[in-house]
């Protein structure tokens, strides 16, 4: 029971003092706990499965960040991933493996897709290294057309079981999911890795001259990178019930450079903000059901001309500041810092 | 016989037409400060990018304590205890200043202590004193100077704990009195210790410079380079009365 008191109290605190005195972090919390409770509110199933394939990519979205963000290896091949999470997992569950061990396995097939496209990449940089990943899925989707037999061709794998019967229990299976992998993205990125992949987008023969092996921290990225693609890759697979070769798509791989750049890259909350606002906006303008990728197009560049840092980076700087001496961010209104009390003006 | 520490037989490398070092052979001891000086051009920072693998050699071969280490990679030379600096400085321009340390710090061989990220930061922390610029630490490192950024370029490189400094023109960009301060804290490194957090092991050093007044009065011999080869091999004070030195300096007189 005092253990209970203690915990409690520790949460309490560390909500009053870490998480309500900024307003990002409280729009995280209101996130966080909006996502889990919608469904108490809301039994739309439309709305429902418009949340769930949001979910789905903002994992997508968030592990392209991860590894072009952070590490500037520009990958504009990202749907490579996602579609190996698909097909792997979709082959697996056709040979009788169920969605919980297919997702998983699927993504470590992703993973391996990682090495194969990370061991030929290490020796490019910027513009060729965006143009031959850009190649990868477009070779894949070749060979998803060589095999039908395996592959199911243009038609793709159908069928697949559900994640689960109950709708809301699928909600809750992808949200949590998506929660999870977009926490586990952003504690890496904070991490001792985070500063070394931050420091590899900046100088790689800095890096390198500090002691650092860079081969093996830009394989990783790709491997974690194609880790949590896959991981999304799956769970649309059988949110859907079918891989088909629209998750190898072009247009895939530049929909998440779309939302990242959006939402405002190197920050893993950016672009999961991004495809909150983007894909239910993109559904909104179904309301006009021609001028829907204009309209679409033309929010994208306005936001882009005037916040080029992205959007979400842009809001926050406009109600956050660093305190000049601590560099600890505060409320906009504070006059002096709330940690070192050091005058904000 | 022992091994000399580093040992550099016929290194030759071209650009092109170009020879930037020409059949360089020297030998450095494990406690000296040796002094890298020729006119510009003249190959030494070509020879420094050749002894910390960023380049590799047409010819030649480089032996650190009895190891070839010609052709490695860059940081497995850096976890063999050499460290350098570039002349032109190149910081991680849009992390804070202190992050671009603690990146040495995690280098395998600044970690091998197994330490925390706690203990790195302060490690990283120690060494920016070191240098003279912890009090920018959480600034990032696109608002510091030409000088405070060679002190991170040191700070960066000392973090990694070396053997053997490469330093590659420590005093530019400093006034004559920063330089000053600079060459003494570079013979205090050079006595080894601690520092705090970090640990110095008492690097043997290679220092390019061109301001010969601050090396004259810390180096134990002075290497000079000209157009790719060795022109002289001997103490400061012969170094600057030697005539081929002031010629290749100062040009020829008209006497």
């Amino acid at each position: 029971m005092n253990l209970l008191r203690y915990y409690l109290r520790k949460v309490f605190t560390v909500l009053r003092n870490e998480v309500l005195v900024l307003p990002s972090r409280i729009v995280v919390l209101l996130f966080f706990l909006s996502m889990l409770l919608i469904p108490l509110v809301v039994d739309d199933p439309y709305f429902i499965r418009i949340l769930v394939l949001t979910s789905i990519f903002a994992i997508f979205a968030a592990s392209w960040d991860l590894l072009s963000g952070f590490t500037g290896q520009i990958n504009f091949g990202h749907a490579l991933f996602f579609g190996v999470g698909a097909y792997g997992s979709a082959i697996m569950n056709q040979h009788g493996l169920p969605h919980w061990a297919t997702i998983p396995l699927g993504a470590l097939v992703a993973v391996a897709a990682g090495l194969v496209v990370g061991v030929p990449c290490l020796r490019l940089r910027g513009t060729y290294l965006a143009l031959t990943t850009l190649a990868f899925p477009i070779i894949l989707l070749g060979i998803v057309f060589a095999f039908p037999g395996l592959t199911g061709g243009e038609l793709g794998i159908s069928g697949l079981t559900r994640l689960s019967t109950s709708r809301t229990v699928t909600y809750y299976i992808v949200v949590v999911i998506m929660l999870l992998s977009c926490a586990a993205m952003w504690k890496i990125t904070d991490s001792k890795i985070g500063i070394i992949f931050h420091a590899i987008r900046e100088d790689e023969l800095a890096v390198k001259a500090a002691g650092i092996n860079t081969t093996l921290y830009k394989l990783l990225a790709f491997c974690l990178s194609g880790f949590f693609a896959g991981i999304a890759g799956g769970l649309y697979a059988h949110f859907m019930r079918i891989a088909g070769p629209s998750t190898l798509e072009v247009q895939m791989s530049f929909q998440v450079v779309i939302y990242s750049v959006f939402g405002g890259i190197a920050t893993i909350w950016g672009p999961v903000g991004a495809v909150f606002i983007l894909v239910p906006l993109m559904e909104f303008f179904r309301l006009w059901p021609e001028f829907r990728t204009l309209m679409f197009a033309f929010v994208v560049i306005l936001i882009l001309l005037y916040m080029p840092g992205g959007l979400l980076p842009w809001i926050r700087n406009k109600v956050e500041e660093e305190c000049p001496r601590c560099k600890i961010r505060n409320l906009v209104t504070r006059r002096v810092c709330r940690v070192c009390a050091a005058d904000m003006r | 016989m022992t091994e000399p520490f580093l040992q550099v037989t016929d290194l030759s490398k071209r650009f092109g037409g170009l020879k930037a070092t020409n059949n360089v052979s020297f030998n450095i001891a494990r406690d000296e400060i040796v002094g890298l000086i020729g006119p510009n051009g003249a190959g030494k920072t070509t020879l420094l990018r050749l002894i910390t693998g960023i380049l590799k050699p047409d010819a030649g071969t480089i032996r650190f304590k009895g190891k070839n280490i010609t052709g490695m990679k860059v940081w497995d030379i850096v976890n063999l205890g050499i460290a350098g600096t570039f002349q032109n400085m190149r910081p991680f321009r849009r992390l804070p200043i202190i992050a671009n340390v603690m990146v040495s710090c995690l280098s395998p061989r600044a970690m091998k202590t197994g330490e925390w990220v706690k203990r790195i930061e302060a490690k990283a922390m120690d060494a920016l004193e070191f240098a003279g610029i912890s009090d920018m630490a959480l600034e990032k490192a696109s608002t510091l100077s030409q000088g405070d950024l060679k002190r991170l370029e040191v700070a960066r490189a000392i973090a990694t704990e070396p053997e053997l400094l490469l330093l590659d023109e420590p005093f530019g960009g400093l006034s004559p009195a920063e330089a000053d301060l600079m060459a003494q804290s570079v013979k205090r490194l050079h006595k080894g210790g601690r520092f705090g957090r970090l640990h110095s092991e008492g690097p043997a050093m290679i220092i390019i410079e061109h301001k010969l007044q601050q090396l004259m009065r810390i180096v134990d011999r002075v290497i000079v380079l000209n157009y790719g080869e060795v022109l002289l091999e001997s103490s400061p004070e012969e170094v600057v009365k030697h005539p081929a030195v002031i010629e290749s300096y100062l040009g020829k007189g008209d006497e």
